[in-house]
C-alpha cells in the first residue's frame, strides 16, 4: 500500500481512538480507478478504507463549515491548495480552526482522468498509483509506466502551492517544484486580444453557461449561509436563459471571490460546459498584485486582504491629477 | 402603489431653458403611481414650498419627488417642507435634473428625455421609500486646528473667546508659519512681527488653546460633533515645561552646518534650535539628524550647559488620542521648487533668490540684520530685477496653471522697500500682467511705479547669463518689442504658491477631498467656502488656494464661526440613513466591520440551532451613532446581509431598472 496511507489510516486511527477528534474528514476509494470521493466518518474500523491517490482531487475543507454545526473537533485531510482554502474560511470566520486538527498532505499533483481517458489508456485500467512524478497504470493484461506530468490535471500544472500552508500532522516530505513558474500566460494572452475580441470571446463562454450552479457549489469560499442567487427577495438572480443572466451570474462570482480567490480551479474542473472560469479569477489576482503588491491570498491569515482593507497610500486610479484627462 | 405627487421645477431659465417643461410634466403624469403633477418657476421659494405643502394634504400624497437642483442644494429645504405638511420627510426624493441634465446638455430634445427618465428612477425609488426616523447624537464641544499659521492662529482665538477649548496642532517647532517669516506686509506696510507675535502670544496664553507644536495627525476617526484624533507629538528633546528659553543651549551647540528653515537657508543653525527668537513655544528642539549625541554618542554639551536640566535625549515620540467636535484645516502652503526653472540660475547663483529669500535678507530680525546685501559678496546691490510668475499661469508641466494672486502685490512690495531706503538703486520687475484686485492694492502697487519710481517692465525673461560679479537678465519688452540687456547685481524670482506636499494624504486621512492643484476644496465656491464636503471639517487661509493675509484672516473668522455654530449646539440630529444587519443572511465574515471607514460595525455572538445542536455564530451588528449612511459595507457584503435605509439595495436596482426602462 501506498506510504501515504498508510500513515494516513495510523493518524486517523490514533486521533480517532484517543479523542483528539470526533469525527475524520478524508477520502474513500469507489469503483472505478478515478472515483476517490469524500467521506465523514467516525468509526474507528472505517479508518482502514480511507485513502490517498491521485484522484483525491476534492477539497474537504468546505465541509468543514456543515460539519463544525454538530459541534465535533475534526480531523481533516488537506492537500496544498485546500489549505488555502482553509485559511480563507478562518479568515472569512467560516470556520473555528480551534476545532480542527489538520492533516496536511504534500501534493505531487492530480491525474486528469479525460486526459487517460485521451491517451487510451483507461481499457483495462485497474488501478493508478503515483509517486512524484512516476505514474503507474495497473491494467488487466499488466503495467505501464510513466514519468512525467502529461496528465495532469492543467490546474495542477500551474499550482503554486503544492505543500499545505498550515497543518498540525504533515503526512509526507514536502513536493519541490523546480520548473519555471509560469503562473499568468492564459490571462496574459486574452489582455493582448482587442476588446471586440474579450468581449466576444467571454460572450460566448458565458453563454455555454446551464446555470447549473456547479462552479459555486464546489468553490470553497463560496460558502455563504445563503448565497445571494437562492435569495429570491434580493432580486438578483432569475430564471431566465437570458445572456445577460448567465454574465450577471459569472460577474458577481468573480467579484465576490475576488480577493479571496485562492486558485484552487476547482470551478473550471466542475463546469459542465467547460467554462474557463479560472481565467476569470487569475486576471483580478493579477490586477490585485499588480495594484497592492504581491498578494497571494491566504498563504499567511495575518496578512490583511487588499480588497477589504484602506491603506492612506492605496493605488487610486480615479484621481484625477494622477492620470486620465487631457494632457 | 403608493400616491406619489411630483413638482417639475424650472430653477427660472436654468432648467427651463434646456429642458421642456410641458412634454415632461405630460411624461411624468403617465408614471404608474403618480396623482398630481406641479411645475412652478422656483419650488424652493416660498411659493414653491407652500405648493408641495398643500398638495400633499389636498392629494393625501404618500411620496413626493422633487424634480430641481441637486440633492445637495435643496434636499433639506423639501424634506423640512414635507415635515410641515406631516409626511415623514424621508418619503421625499429629489431627481436632479439640473446639474445632471439641463446643465450639461445642450440639445433640448435629449435633456427632455434625460429628466423625464431621472424622474423615472425617482418614482421607482420612492415606491420603495420608507418612513425613517431620526436620533440625536452628541457633540464633544472642543475644536481642533491643524496649522498654526496666521490662519489658524485666528481661526483658534476666534473659538476660544467664543468659550470652547480649542487645540492647535503644529508641525513645526513654532507657530507663526510663513507670516512670520515676511518683512513688511502689503497693502500697508506695517510690519509682519509686529502684527503677528501679539497674536502668537495670545495663543500660547489663552486659557481655552492647547498648542501642540512639533506635532502632526496621526489618524482621524470618527464624524462631525464626534472626531477621535491621534497626534504625534515628536520627540523634541526638550522638557516643555522645565525650558526657560534662556538660549545657551542653542548658542554653544557645536553642530552648526544645518541649514536654518525660517530662514530660507540663507543662515546656518545649531542642532538644538528654537526657529527664530519670538518663537512660540520659545523652547527648542533638537534636530536629531544633525546633532552630535545622537550620532556619535558624545557631546552633549546642551545637556551639560542648560540651567533647568531640560534636556532629554531619551525622549520618544508620543501618540496622544483625543475627541472634537469639529476641524478646521489650516495648513497652509508652499512656494515651488525651482530646480526646474535653469534658465534662472536659482540653483548656481547666490544672488538669485526666492521672495521668500528676499523677505528674510530685508527682514531686520534676519541672517544680515536687515543691511540690505549680495549674498554673494556683501555688497549692497546697484541693479535688483524682480521676475513675476516664475511657475505660475504656467500651463508646461513644471509650473502651475493657476495664478498665485499673492505675488503682484508683493513684489511692489518688495520693489517699494528697496526704493524707500535706497533711492538710488535701480528696480526692474518683469510681469505678464499686473492683477491687484483689492481694496487699496491697485493704489499701492501704482505708487511702486508713480512715486518710487520702479521700472515696470511687460514681458518675459528668456535668461540669465552670470558674468563677472553681474547677472545679464536678458528680456523682452513685449510693448515695444525690443530685447534688454539688464546687468542686475541681483534676481528675485516670484515663485509660485503652492499646496503642501503632504496636503494630499492629510485629505485621506479627513475624508476631505483636494482639487486638481492639491489645494482642499471647499464644499461650494460661492456658497459654502470655508466647508469641507465632509461635515464639521472647515478650511482657512491658504490650504484652500493662494491667499493674502487679509483673506487669510477672514476667512479663519468665517470657519471660527461655523465652528461656534456648531459646537453651540448640544445635540446633532443624526442621519436615519444608516445601515442595518439581516442576521439570518449575515455570514459573519466581517468585510463590512474592515471596510467601514467610522468603525461603526462590530462583531456580534450569536446562539443558533441546528437541528437540535445549539452552535455559536458571529454576525455584524451596527452602531447606528457612528454609522454615516456611507454604503460602503452593503457593496462588501456578498450575500447583502446588510442594506442602507433609504438607498437599498433594491431601491437603486429598482433606479437603475427605471433608466434602463
Ligand atoms: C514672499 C511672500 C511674501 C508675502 N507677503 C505678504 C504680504 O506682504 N501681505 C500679505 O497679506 N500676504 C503676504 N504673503 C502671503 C502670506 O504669506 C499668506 O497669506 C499667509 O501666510 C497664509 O497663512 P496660512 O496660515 O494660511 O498659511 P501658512 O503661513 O503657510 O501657515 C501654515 C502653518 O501650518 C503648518 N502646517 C502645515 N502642514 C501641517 C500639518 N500637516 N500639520 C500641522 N501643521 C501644518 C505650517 O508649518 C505653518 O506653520 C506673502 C507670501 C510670500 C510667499
Ligand atoms: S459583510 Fe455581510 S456577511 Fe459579512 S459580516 Fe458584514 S453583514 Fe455579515
Ligand atoms: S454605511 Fe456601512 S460602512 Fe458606511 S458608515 Fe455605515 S456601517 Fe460603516
Amino acid at each position: 500500500m501506498d506510504k501515504t496511507t498508510v500513515r494516513m489510516q495510523q493518524i486517523a486511527l490514533q486521533t480517532l481512538a484517543n479523542g483528539e477528534v470526533d469525527v475524520i474528514l478524508g477520502w474513500k476509494k469507489g469503483d472505478e480507478w478515478y472515483d476517490s470521493y469524500p467521506v465523514v466518518i467516525n468509526d474507528i474500523n472505517e479508518t482502514a478504507e480511507l485513502i490517498w491517490d491521485a484522484f483525491c482531487v476534492n477539497n474537504l475543507s468546505k465541509y468543514l463549515i456543515t460539519e463544525l454545526k454538530k459541534n465535533l473537533r475534526i480531523g481533516v485531510f488537506l492537500k496544498g491548495c485546500d489549505s488555502l482554502a482553509f485559511n480563507q474560511l478562518v479568515i472569512d470566520n467560516r470556520i473555528d480552526s480551534e476545532r480542527v486538527v489538520i492533516f496536511g498532505l504534500p501534493c505531487p499533483g492530480m491525474i486528469d482522468p479525460q486526459k487517460v481517458k485521451h491517451a487510451g489508456l483507461n481499457k483495462g485500467l485497474l488501478k493508478v498509483e503515483r509517486t512524484g512524478d512516476k505514474i503507474v497504470f495497473i491494467t488487466k493484461e499488466g503495467v505501464k509506466e510513466y514519468i512525467g506530468r502529461s496528465f495532469d490535471y492543467d490546474k495542477c500544472l500551474n499550482c503554486r502551492c503544492p505543500n499545505p500552508v498550515v497543518s498540525k500532522y504533515m503526512l509526507s516530505d514536502a513536493v519541490t517544484r523546480t520548473d519555471e513558474e509560469q503562473y499568468f500566460p492564459d490571462v496574459t494572452e486574452i489582455e493582448k486580444m482587442p476588446l471586440e475580441a474579450r468581449y466576444d470571446y467571454w460572450t460566448k463562454q458565458f453563454s455555454k453557461c446551464i446555470k447549473c450552479y456547479a462552479c459555486r457549489n464546489i468553490c470553497p469560499l463560496c460558502s455563504c449561509e445563503t448565497c445571494v442567487f437562492d435569495n429570491i427577495a434580493a432580486g438578483v438572480s432569475s430564471k431566465a436563459d437570458a445572456d445577460c443572466e448567465q454574465q450577471f451570474f459569472h460577474i458577481i462570482r468573480a467579484y465576490h471571490v475576488a480577493g479571496r480567490c485562492v486558485d484552487c480551479g476547482e470551478c473550471s474542473r466542475v463546469c459542465p460546459v467547460g467554462i474557463p472560469l479560472e481565467k476569470l479569477n487569475r486576471k483580478i489576482i493579477k490586477d490585485i498584485n499588480q495594484l497592492y503588491g504581491d498578494y497571494t491570498a491566504d498563504t499567511d491569515i495575518a496578512k490583511s486582504p487588499p480588497l477589504g482593507t484602506y491603506k492612506v497610500d492605496d493605488f487610486d486610479p480615479f484621481d484625477g491629477s494622477k492620470q486620465g484627462g487631457k494632457k | 402603489m403608493p400616491r406619489i405627487g411630483a413638482f417639475v421645477c424650472w430653477c427660472g431659465t436654468n432648467i427651463a431653458g434646456t429642458v421642456d417643461i410641458e412634454q415632461v410634466v405630460q411624461a411624468v403624469s403617465e408614471m404608474s403611481g403618480i396623482v398630481y403633477v406641479k411645475d412652478y418657476q422656483y419650488m424652493c421659494s416660498e411659493v414653491g414650498q407652500n405648493l408641495v405643502k398643500t398638495a400633499i394634504k389636498e392629494w393625501q400624497l404618500e411620496r413626493v419627488i422633487i424634480a430641481s437642483c441637486s440633492p445637495r442644494m435643496h434636499e433639506n429645504t423639501f424634506r423640512k417642507a414635507a415635515k410641515a405638511a406631516g409626511l415623514n420627510p424621508y418619503l421625499v426624493e429629489v431627481a436632479n435634473i439640473r446639474e445632471h441634465c439641463s446643465w450639461v446638455h445642450k440639445n433640448k430634445e435629449e435633456a427632455t428625455k434625460k429628466a423625464i427618465a431621472l424622474i423615472r428612477a425617482a418614482v421607482a425609488k420612492a415606491s420603495l421609500n420608507t418612513e425613517l426616523i431620526a436620533k440625536e447624537i452628541d457633540v464633544e464641544n472642543r475644536a481642533l486646528v491643524i496649522g498654526g499659521g496666521i490662519a489658524g492662529i485666528q481661526t483658534a482665538l476666534d473659538i476660544a473667546e467664543a468659550g470652547y477649548q480649542v487645540d492647535v496642532i503644529e508641525k513645526s517647532p513654532s507657530i507663526g508659519g510663513k507670516m512670520a517669516q515676511i518683512d513688511k506686509t502689503f497693502p500697508t506696510l506695517d510690519c509682519s512681527a509686529c502684527i503677528l507675535t501679539p497674536k502668537m502670544v495670545d495663543v500660547a496664553s489663552h486659557p481655552n488653546i492647547n498648542l501642540y507644536t512639533y506635532s502632526e495627525i496621526e489618524s482621524v476617526n470618527g464624524f462631525v460633533g464626534n472626531f477621535e484624533v491621534t497626534i504625534k507629538q515628536k520627540a523634541r528633546s526638550v522638557n516643555l515645561e522645565k525650558c526657560t528659553g534662556c538660549g545657551i543651549c542653542t548658542e554653544k551647540c557645536p553642530s552648526r552646518k544645518s541649514k536654518s528653515e525660517f530662514d530660507e537657508g540663507l543662515r546656518t543653525r545649531g542642532a538644538i534650535y528654537t526657529p527664530f527668537p519670538q518663537a512660540v513655544p520659545n523652547v527648542p528642539v533638537i534636530d536629531r539628524e544633525h546633532c552630535l549625541k545622537f550620532n556619535t554618542g558624545k557631546c552633549g554639551i546642551c545637556e551639560k550647559l542648560c540651567p533647568a536640566g531640560a534636556i532629554e535625549f531619551g525622549q520618544e515620540d508620543v501618540l496622544v488620542t483625543k475627541k472634537y467636535g469639529a476641524v478646521v484645516v489650516a495648513t497652509g502652503f508652499d512656494i515651488i521648487d525651482l530646480d526646474k526653472f535653469g534658465e534662472y540660475q536659482y540653483q548656481n547663483h547666490p544672488d538669485v533668490l526666492t521672495s521668500l529669500e528676499f523677505e528674510r535678507l530685508t527682514n531686520a530680525a534676519g541672517p544680515t540684520a536687515g543691511k540690505f546685501i549680495r549674498p554673494s559678496n556683501n555688497k549692497r546691490p546697484e541693479k535688483v530685477v524682480f521676475i513675476q510668475c516664475v511657475g505660475s499661469r504656467d500651463v508646461s508641466s513644471r509650473g502651475k496653471s493657476y495664478c498665485s494672486k499673492i505675488c503682484c502685490m508683493y513684489t511692489a512690495k518688495q520693489a517699494m522697500l528697496i526704493k524707500d531706503k535706497y533711492p538710488d538703486i535701480e528696480v526692474y520687475v518683469f510681469y505678464i500682467d499686473v492683477r491687484t484686485p483689492g481694496k487699496n492694492f491697485d493704489e499701492f502697487q501704482r505708487r511702486a511705479v508713480e512715486e518710487y519710481g520702479v521700472n515696470y517692465i511687460k514681458g518675459m525673461v528668456g535668461k540669465i547669463f552670470p558674468a563677472g560679479d553681474k547677472l545679464i537678465v536678458h528680456g523682452v519688452d513685449s510693448f515695444t518689442g525690443d530685447t534688454l540687456k539688464i546687468e542686475a547685481d541681483m534676481v528675485v524670482l516670484a515663485a509660485a504658491a503652492q499646496a503642501k506636499p503632504d496636503a494630499e494624504v492629510l485629505g485621506r486621512k479627513l475624508a476631505i477631498s483636494t482639487d486638481t492643484n492639491n489645494f482642499f476644496t471647499e464644499a461650494h465656491p460661492k456658497l459654502r467656502p470655508v466647508e469641507t464636503h465632509s461635515a464639521g471639517i472647515y478650511l482657512a487661509g491658504a490650504c484652500q488656494g493662494p491667499k493674502d493675509i487679509p483673506e487669510t484672516v477672514a476667512q479663519a473668522g468665517a470657519a471660527a464661526a461655523k465652528v461656534i455654530g456648531l459646537l453651540s449646539k448640544r445635540k446633532l440630529v443624526s442621519n436615519p440613513c444608516v445601515s442595518v444587519v439581516n442576521e439570518d443572511l449575515c455570514n459573519g465574515c466581517l468585510s463590512c466591520l474592515k471596510i467601514c471607514p467610522y468603525d461603526a460595525i462590530a462583531a456580534k455572538e450569536l446562539a443558533t440551532n441546528n437541528h437540535g445542536i445549539t452552535s455559536k455564530r458571529i454576525v455584524a451588528k451596527v452602531n447606528e451613532a457612528l454609522c454615516q449612511g456611507c454604503g460602503g459595507c452593503t457593496v462588501a457584503c456578498r450575500p447583502g446581509a446588510i442594506d442602507l435605509k433609504g438607498f437599498t439595495n433594491k431601491q437603486i436596482t429598482a433606479e437603475v431598472d427605471a433608466l434602463c426602462h
